[in-house]
């Protein structure tokens, strides 16, 4: 089986993030890696080997030492902040393990948040924030700060922020890391039902072996570099 | 536009600290309105006292070589053609000795017409005793100063006798005493017209002409439009500078410093807003995270700054003049200024608007700062490492 080209949505080429002055630390080490469209991945690996430093390479929330990151074919180490940041919005949904939701604004105004910045009319913001809301279960919680919410709870407003403005890539970082194992398996079966749904990719960092072994796609890293990447191993 | 939504959103949920600035703010302001509406009041005041009661807008005088303005009636009905021109009085000065029983004194006769001369400088105002229409009544009459009747020791009806050299003498009936609580009130005595030119023995000729206009503010304009009629006139601003540049002075110290008040309470805006961009790094870093660009970050928390000083601009306006308002309304029931016991506080919308404008871009040029910091935040960083 072949990969077809136009279906890579994210291509990596000789990536590398250097962190520190006076003694520097290879977060990243010339990582190479295509990942498709619609993809469900899980990067797996020790701590401090790269995890985060690869996902905020992905997100555009960094720039690399080195290396170049093309999203849908554009080269993201080119672009201005005002293109990076439409982006951001337009392209990438976060999901981070603790959820970062806004503290001063309800469930459902953090979920509209993405959409208003697109320029989304507020009305129909609020339509399809309930709507997302209603999907992950939140829809007698949408007046709910933060503080109001479970951990579990939180995280589900998170996704249903990730998510609202159907972003082609989702990136999470241990999105289900604080939670039990039946509520970090009732998120996993939400995440897997919206990337059957809306074919988006899911690249997930996980520390869950479990929750990896369900994905499509397991890669391991190791001191930043990519030690093992099952579909490789598919293929031989 | 999202950002104002977030901006507003800030300010509610940290409604202390949101209260706390606008007050700084505010009460300085409330502070510079205040004194700004005093300030304005007291000059309103000043001139009125001065300007408006006891100097004529114009002074008109002869021309380049000429002792008198010969064709004086003339002018008098061009002047009156000019826009805002209100009174007009043609007056003849010169100098006499007067003497009653073996006392003298030298004084400055002014030749008038009564009802002119009433029109521009309110001479009536000013009569203790006797009166001034008596002057074209009855001839060679005079009205004299309460201080130089009481040096020549003169009362109504007595008779003066005016003399000079060069000039022709003769007798003046006290018709009148007038007190305008000046130096002049020695000096100066007031006749008809005619009573001085047959004593200088000249003919139907003044040696100036008093203007007084609707508006004080309008006396450059109309001392303009006499210069060109061709005869030397010159605005009470011309006559009395020292006003002018005392009241200016002080004003400008007084709005300086209330000015760098203001400064001041902008100060503590800025630092609870670096206090705000501090506490929320990890915020503004999922706001990036979200699509939200460096600069509307920047656009948002230079809205907050501005917010922030405009409210406390209007609440401070509105204090500092409903202050105002109600200290002029009061009755201190003891004199406060010269003659009134009110002080007089005059609120103008111009001040306010020019305030609150002032405050608000203060308060937007401070926050840039604070907000330029924000934008400036790595979203990695921002978001910081789980
Ligand atoms: N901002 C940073 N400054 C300096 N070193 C960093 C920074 N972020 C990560 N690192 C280092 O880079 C390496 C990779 O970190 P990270 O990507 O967070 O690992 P992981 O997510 O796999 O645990 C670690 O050695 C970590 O200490
Ligand atoms: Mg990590």
């Amino acid at each position: 089986m072949f990969d077809d080209v136009s279906d890579i949505i994210i291509q990596i080429r000789n990536l590398s993030k250097i962190y520190g002055d006076g003694v520097e630390i290879k977060a990243l080490d010339a990582i190479d890696l295509d990942i498709k469209r619609g993809e469900f991945i899980a990067i797996v690996g020790p701590s401090g080997s790269g995890k985060s430093t690869l996902l905020h390479q992905i997100g555009i929330l960094d720039t690399p030492t080195s290396g170049t990151i093309l999203l849908k074919g554009i080269d993201i180490t080119k672009m201005s902040d005002k293109q990076r940041s439409k982006m951001r919005n337009e392209e990438l949904g976060f999901i981070f393990q603790y959820h970062h939701l806004l503290p001063d604004f309800n469930a459902l105004e953090n979920v509209m948040m993405p959409l208003l910045i697109k320029g989304t009319k507020r009305s129909k913001a609020k339509k399809m924030a309930f709507e997302l809301l209603k999907e992950v279960g939140l829809e007698d919680r949408i007046n709910h700060r933060t503080h109001q919410l479970s951990g579990g709870q939180n995280q589900r407003v998170a996704i249903a922020r990730a998510l609202v403005n159907k972003p082609s890539i989702v990136i999470g970082d241990e999105p289900t890391g604080n939670l039990d194992t039946k509520k970090s398996d009732s998120i996993y079966e939400l995440l897997r039902r919206l990337n059957k749904e809306y074919n988006q990719t899911f690249i997930l960092v996980t520390h869950d072996e479990r929750m990896a072994a369900k994905t499509d796609r397991i890669i391991r890293i190791v001191d930043g570099k990519i030690a093992e990447d099952s579909k490789n191993r598919k293929d031989f | 536009m999202y950002e104002l939504f977030i901006a507003v959103r800030h300010l509610t949920s940290r409604r202390r600290q949101t209260i706390f600035s606008v007050l700084a703010v505010g009460l300085a302001v409330m502070m510079l309105m205040w004194s700004q509406a005093m300030m304005v009041g007291f000059t309103d005041e000043m001139y009125s006292k001065t300007v408006d009661s006891t100097m004529p807008h114009v002074t008109v005088e002869p021309q380049e070589d000429e002792d008198y303005i010969h064709l004086y009636r003339n002018l008098i009905r061009n002047i009156n053609e000019i826009d805002g021109v209100v009174s007009i009085s043609p007056i003849l000065t010169g100098t006499a000795t007067f003497e009653y029983k073996g006392k003298n004194k030298n004084v400055v006769m002014q030749g008038i017409r009564v009802e002119d001369h009433d029109s521009v400088m309110y001479i009536n105002d000013n009569i203790i005793d006797g009166n001034f229409r008596d002057l074209e009544i009855s001839p060679n009459s005079v009205v004299v100063g309460d201080a130089l009747a009481e040096k020549l020791d003169v009362e109504i009806g007595d008779t003066i006798d005016a003399s000079f050299p060069e000039a022709n003498p003769t007798n003046l009936k006290v018709v009148g005493i007038y007190d305008s609580r000046t130096p002049m009130d020695e000096t100066l005595a007031f006749t008809s017209l005619s009573t001085v030119q047959d004593f200088l023995g000249v003919s139907d000729v003044v040696t100036t002409i008093l203007v007084r206009g609707d508006d004080r503010e309008r006396a450059q304009a109309i001392s303009g439009k006499i210069d060109a009629l061709g005869y030397p006139a010159s605005s009470w601003k011309e006559t009395n500078p020292e006003i002018i540049q005392t009241l200016k002075m002080e004003s400008t110290s007084n709005t300086i410093t209330l000015g760098l008040i203001i400064i001041i309470a902008s100060f503590g805006i800025v630092s609870t807003l670096f206090m705000v961009v501090m506490e929320k790094t990890k915020e503004i870093g999922m706001l990036m995270a979200m699509g939200v660009s460096r600069r509307s970050i920047l656009i948002i928390f230079v809205m907050e700054s501005g917010i922030l000083g405009l409210l406390g601009a209007l609440i401070g306006v509105m204090l500092g003049a409903m202050f105002a308002i109600y200290m002029g309304s009061y009755n201190y029931g003891f004199e406060v200024m010269a003659g009134i016991s009110t002080i007089p506080f005059v609120v103008r919308i111009q001040d306010a608007v020019i305030i609150v404008l002032f405050t608000f871009l203060l308060n937007l040029i401070a926050g840039i700062y604070p907000a330029s910091r924000a934008s400036k935040l790595k979203p990695v960083e921002a978001i910081g490492r789980d």
